[in-house]
């Protein structure tokens, strides 16, 4: 009957045939291919110092009646490093989010274990079907004095690892970037754009919990940005835009009070209007 | 000697706040303008906070100044008025259970706040926190002040904290009592991020028009 074998990358391996006596002669393969007798300790596989490529099914057979006697699938791994752990509220303040991820393959299969600590409570992070390695919690107080603490713990067949987050409700307050920016140029003002966005769908409550913007916008042609921070109002003209260049614009968002800027918006890009030239007679129709 | 009866009092009349003068029907100021002068008050407090409770916690020394410092709390800190609250609790509150959620919190806050500046131990620390006792009684003011414009009456009660029963200790050692300086300012903390929202909410649903239009009638 045939099983998984979960051994490290680098170590030594023996495999035994089933119940098949250390003497008897037997037939190893490796995916379907015959392993060549100098890795033989009588019947017995030796591999030494496996590496990734050495993962697959591994068969014994009996020496003369090629019955199968044993049947394995190795899978070379390691075992998992400290992994990645973020958390955030995107959505103040419904609750927050977690996700993960492992800053190096293991390859194999690996199960992760998330537990939320507040003050005495042990709070539920519902994971999340897409996208995976996230899981959400929703705050049940707000102005919390404790802090949450988030434990990731990772694990597989050769070992775990975890880390700890320890934040305050305020800390972790990040808005996704503003939506929907849009810059138009301004009939007849060749040093205006009139830019304008709206509020990240995923904050919930506008009204009670405004967001301030921060834009920022600089000819395509200069690398030094120009930055405005507007306190509320969801669009802005700018007036200063070199006439006829071409700009580039992002929009960043936060909560007025509390937690951190958003990731810039989408760029968009926009030219001032300029005057559509005249049509000029040529010294050439007049003579 | 009896340490609580003297802390009452000590209290009792630190926290003698001055008489509020009368709203004067000529004044400019309405309400609208009152709240936006209490929400900027709150974050300039939450600024100036950041600085004093760095300088303090490093006074009291580790563990207290280590950033990770997450102790449970213990029943002897909630004496101090916290914050925390239900959402839907807090989305429902009238404007008057609001505005009295902050007087009350911010008047027992100063009252603690005062009696540790009385204990400070360096000139710096002393001059900082009687700095920001000062701002912070401008807070209770600016609030005493937007819930007369409105019409509500102050919260009744002594402005310090309530006289527990007799024979409640003041912290019997050093550790519990630099414990409890870390709750103070953790919770004056809170209430200044929390306050910054409950104004906004007032903010919204106070506009200067509206009570301009009060006062002018109050005029006749």
């Amino acid at each position: 009957d045939s099983h998984i074998q979960y051994e490290r990358v680098g170590a030594d391996v023996t495999m035994k045939c089933g119940s098949m006596d250390w003497d008897s002669a037997v037939t190893w393969t490796a995916n379907g291919t015959d392993i060549d007798e100098s890795h033989l300790n009588g019947s017995y596989l030796i591999l030494k110092n496996v590496d990734l490529t050495q993962s697959g099914q591994y068969s014994c057979y009996e020496g003369s009646s090629w019955h199968l006697k044993y049947q394995t699938y190795l899978r070379v791994g390691i075992p998992p490093k400290e992994p990645v752990l973020m958390c955030r509220s995107n959505n103040y303040p419904k609750g927050f989010y977690c996700s993960w991820h492992l800053p190096t393959p293991t390859y194999i299969p690996n199960s992760f274990n998330i537990s939320v600590i507040h003050g005495t409570k042990e709070m539920v992070c519902e994971k999340d079907i897409y996208p995976k390695n996230r899981c959400h919690i929703r705050y049940l107080q707000l102005f919390s004095t404790v802090k949450y603490k988030v434990t990731l713990t990772v694990t597989n067949a050769l070992g775990k690892n975890s880390t700890t987050l320890t934040f305050d409700e305020v800390a972790i307050v990040k808005p996704d970037p503003p939506e929907s920016v849009v810059a138009k140029p301004v009939p007849n003002n060749p040093r205006r754009l009139e830019v304008s966005w709206q509020n990240p769908s995923s904050w919930p409550d506008p009204e009670s919990f405004p967001l301030k913007f921060f834009l920022r916008y600089r000819p395509l042609i200069l690398d030094q940005w120009q930055h405005v921070e507007l306190s509320d109002g969801t669009s802005h003209t700018i007036t200063d835009a070199y006439a006829g260049k071409e700009y580039i614009i992002q929009v960043a968002a936060k909560d007025n009070d509390i937690g951190t800027w958003s990731d810039w918006s989408v760029a968009v890009h926009a030219t001032p209007w300029t005057e559509e030239p005249k049509h000029l007679t040529t010294e050439a129709q007049i003579t | 000697g009896d340490s609580w009866g003297i802390f009452t009092f000590l209290c009792a009349a630190l926290c003698n706040l001055p008489a509020l003068p009368a709203l004067n029907c000529t004044e400019e100021l309405g309400a609208g303008q009152s709240i936006q002068k209490t929400y900027d008050l709150t974050r300039y407090l939450e600024h100036q906070l950041r600085t004093l409770a760095g300088t303090y916690l490093n006074y009291l020394g580790p563990p207290f100044n280590e950033p990770d410092f997450n102790p449970p709390r213990l029943a002897r800190a909630e004496r101090v008025p916290s914050a925390t609250v239900d959402l839907d609790l807090w989305r429902g509150l009238t404007d008057n259970a609001r505005l009295a959620a902050n007087y009350r919190a911010y008047s027992r806050l100063l009252c603690y706040l005062r009696a540790l500046d009385g204990q400070a131990g360096t000139a710096e620390l002393r001059h900082r926190l009687g700095h920001f006792c000062s701002s912070l009684q401008g807070l209770v003011l600016s609030i005493a002040g937007v819930m007369s414009s409105l019409g509500y009456p102050l919260p009744a009660g002594p402005a310090g904290p309530p006289a527990g029963p007799p024979g409640t200790p003041v912290a019997p050692n050093d550790f519990l009592k630099k414990m409890d300086d870390f709750w103070l300012l953790k919770e004056l903390q809170t209430w200044l991020w929390r306050s910054a929202k409950d104004f906004n909410r007032l903010k919204k649903k106070v506009p200067p028009a509206v009570v301009t239009l009060r006062l002018e009638a109050r005029g006749f």
